[in-house]
């Protein structure tokens, strides 16, 4: 246990003007450039890096999380105002979040993604300051059977959003997978795939994927559609109801079990390096809606789905940062960049960490308790301003969304070459949604595909073949079990929509 | 009710999943002959996947495509702006072709205002410029 001096120490370190003021700008910072498909936290974090080196450790690493923070709540902008995610966790929020914000909500859309992302946030927050170091040790006992099984499970949850059609739903997850073969494989490090084009030796680009399938197909539908009518980005009806402009007490604490669901899914899959705040959003957003009484308002604009989803990615966040604190090992790229901040101002991370540097660790943790609150605070005044910005024609707005994505995909993917793949992977997503292939599962069977094959053969050199030796791994038995217990409940459910939906 | 557009699309992935299986993967993907799982298995594995899901939804097809609603030809006009673009770009340079290509883009979308073609064409590509080479201090593509 650390002595009470030394947790008061860091939290009043925390409260200096000058941390507030770093914290606030990284907040601001963040959600401004999470807002900018393309760019998104990890790379503005990246980009602000240089710029912190003269700065005390504690601002400068209070700074980063703010940064990082405040890209979570923006990341959902464009996801809920324009259908455009700009990362893949978003891709989650916009399935509930455009729909409202197009029935003349966008303001309640809005908040309650960042209501329900604070709430993820600060949650994972907490579990990483009281229970980091027991989870850690938990963390440390996934090899690659439990993540395998762990995948495994995430597919069988997600298997609930595949839609009306079983064929459909498989061949796009096959044809996502299959993308994410192109480059090296993970076991004997041989090209596969690459056509002669030594910049997808590494694999495709993710921001390129994600972006053309999820941002740059919608952006291509929508100005394809507007025949000429020089309309408003978002319309949101001058003489609308109040209520419609905010979340009430009672619609966030109807969302608590949600919220609860997805703040426990970001949390355990956060504190697991490499999984990522993508498979968390989706889980937690398919998990409410097979958990929900009324499914079929899931796509329609449905606050669940918000909270849902915004609450398990922003939850990812803070315990990314259990392994990183308890043994110096980063559960994502944006934890990896925290690690560089450390170690450019001399601290080593690990498990001597809290014993070597606790007046720093509690001060991180009380700046990250202030970015909360700062994320809330500004957001509100962010959200107005974004969905004025949106409110311009949309002639205005998707010619300079697209060369914000051209210019984000450049930053991300390092060049001309990822943006022609983001255009290709457009195309390729334009055609998906047309003949009603679902792009969202696409995306995720790309993301995870990789883990799945790594681990896959990991597994079959340790298990040797031998199936029955998955009894000596109880974590991934259970893991296992759940995923056929999940996959029977959604053929229950689907069976019993089937049969109400027959005609008597 | 049949669906001949699932239908099509299922005999696409048919004829895609054994193109992929018998030319593709013994072309593109180097052969390795140890390991537990080889390069060319999982491709091999969504090939089969992709084959046998392709023909279920031949027999089987699902209701609901948006192909009819679809603006195709002023999305392959859009398409062909961007790619046209992007070849400038790579050859002149992101500052020379914003202007021109926003401003395509914006008459494409029908907008005629000297206003807003004025934001978006100057003032939207100096926000960029501002934003991404001189707050961020990166190069533009």
């Amino acid at each position: 246990m650390p002595e009470l001096s030394i947790v008061l120490a860091g939290l009043a370190d925390a409260f200096t003007l000058t941390n507030l003021f770093f914290v606030a700008m990284g907040v601001i910072l963040g959600q401004f450039v999470g807002a900018v498909p393309g760019i998104g936290p990890v790379m503005a974090m990246a980009i602000a890096i240089p710029f912190t080196f003269g700065l005390d450790t504690l601002v400068a690493v209070g700074f980063l999380m703010g940064v990082n923070k405040g890209g979570l709540v923006g990341g959902a902008i464009p996801a809920i105002l324009m259908n455009t995610p700009g990362t893949p966790d978003a891709a989650a929020t916009a399935l509930d979040g455009y729909p409202l914000a197009k029935r003349g909500k966008p303001l309640k859309a809005t908040k309650m993604a960042l209501f329900s992302s604070v709430t993820g946030d600060t949650f994972s927050d907490i579990v990483l300051i009281t229970v980091s170091a027991p989870l850690a040790v938990l963390a440390l006992r996934m090899g690659p059977v439990e993540v395998l099984a762990l995948i495994i499970l995430a597919f069988c949850v997600i298997a609930g959003l595949v839609g009306n059609s079983l064929s459909k739903g498989i061949i796009a997850a096959a044809l996502g997978m299959l993308a994410a073969t192109v480059g090296t494989d993970p076991q004997h490090a041989t090209p596969r795939f690459y056509f002669g084009f030594f910049e997808i030796y590494d694999g495709l680009p993710l921001a390129s994927v994600a972006i053309g399938m999820l941002a740059i197909a919608e952006i291509l539908r929508r100005m394809a559609d507007n025949a000429g009518l020089m309309k408003a980005g978002i319309e949101i009806a001058p003489d609308g109801d109040p209520a419609d402009q905010r979340v009430t007490w009672a619609e966030y604490w109807a969302c608590r079990y949600t919220l609860l669901r997805g703040t426990l899914i970001g949390t355990a899959l956060g504190a697991l390096p490499g999984i990522g705040s993508t498979a968390a959003a989706f889980m937690s957003y398919a998990g409410a809606r097979q958990a929900s009484q009324d499914p079929d308002s899931f796509g329609k604009g449905n606050l669940h789905g918000i909270a849902a989803s915004e609450s398990a990615n922003s939850a990812v966040m803070g315990a990314n940062l259990i392994p990183l604190l308890t043994l110096g090992i980063p559960g994502s790229v944006g934890a990896a960049l925290i690690i560089s901040a450390f170690m450019i101002h001399g601290i080593q991370p690990g498990p001597l960490l809290f014993e070597k540097q606790g007046q720093l660790i509690y001060g991180l943790f009380g700046a990250m308790i202030i970015a909360n609150v700062l994320n809330l605070i500004v957001g509100q005044i962010g959200m107005r301003f974004w969905i004025k910005v949106v409110s311009a024609p949309e002639s205005i707005i998707f010619p300079t969304a697209l060369l914000l994505c051209f210019v984000g995909v450049s930053l991300a993917s390092g060049g001309i070459f990822g943006i022609a793949i983001m255009l290709i992977f457009a195309v390729l997503g334009y055609v998906m949604n047309a003949f009603g292939f679902s792009v969202v599962i696409f995306i995720i069977a790309f993301f995870l595909g990789p883990r799945l094959e790594e681990s896959l053969s990991q597994t079959l050199a340790l298990l040797n073949g031998d199936v029955t030796a998955l009894m000596h791994y109880p974590i991934a038995f259970v893991l296992i079990v759940l995923a056929g217990v999940t996959l029977f409940m959604i053929n229950r459910k689907s069976r019993r929509e089937a049969r109400g939906k027959l005609p008597s | 009710m049949t669906n001949p557009t699932d239908r099509l699309s299922g005999l696409f992935f048919v004829l895609f999943g054994m193109i992929l299986f018998f030319y593709l993967i013994p072309t593109q993907v180097e052969t390795v002959e140890y390991g537990a799982i080889r390069p060319k298995t999982m491709p091999q594995i969504l090939a089969v996947i992709i084959g046998i899901f392709g023909a279920m939804l031949m027999i089987k097809p699902a209701d609901g495509s948006d192909l009819q609603k679809m603006p195709w030809i002023k999305s392959t006009l859009i398409v062909g702006i961007l790619a046209a673009g992007l070849w400038l770009i790579s050859h002149f340079g992101f500052e020379i072709i914003v202007a021109p290509l926003a401003l395509i883009l914006m008459l494409v979308m029908g907008e005629r205002r000297p206003l807003w073609i004025g934001i978006g064409v100057i003032g939207m590509p100096a926000l960029i410029w501002f934003a991404v080479t001189l707050l961020l201090q990166r190069p533009l593509p």
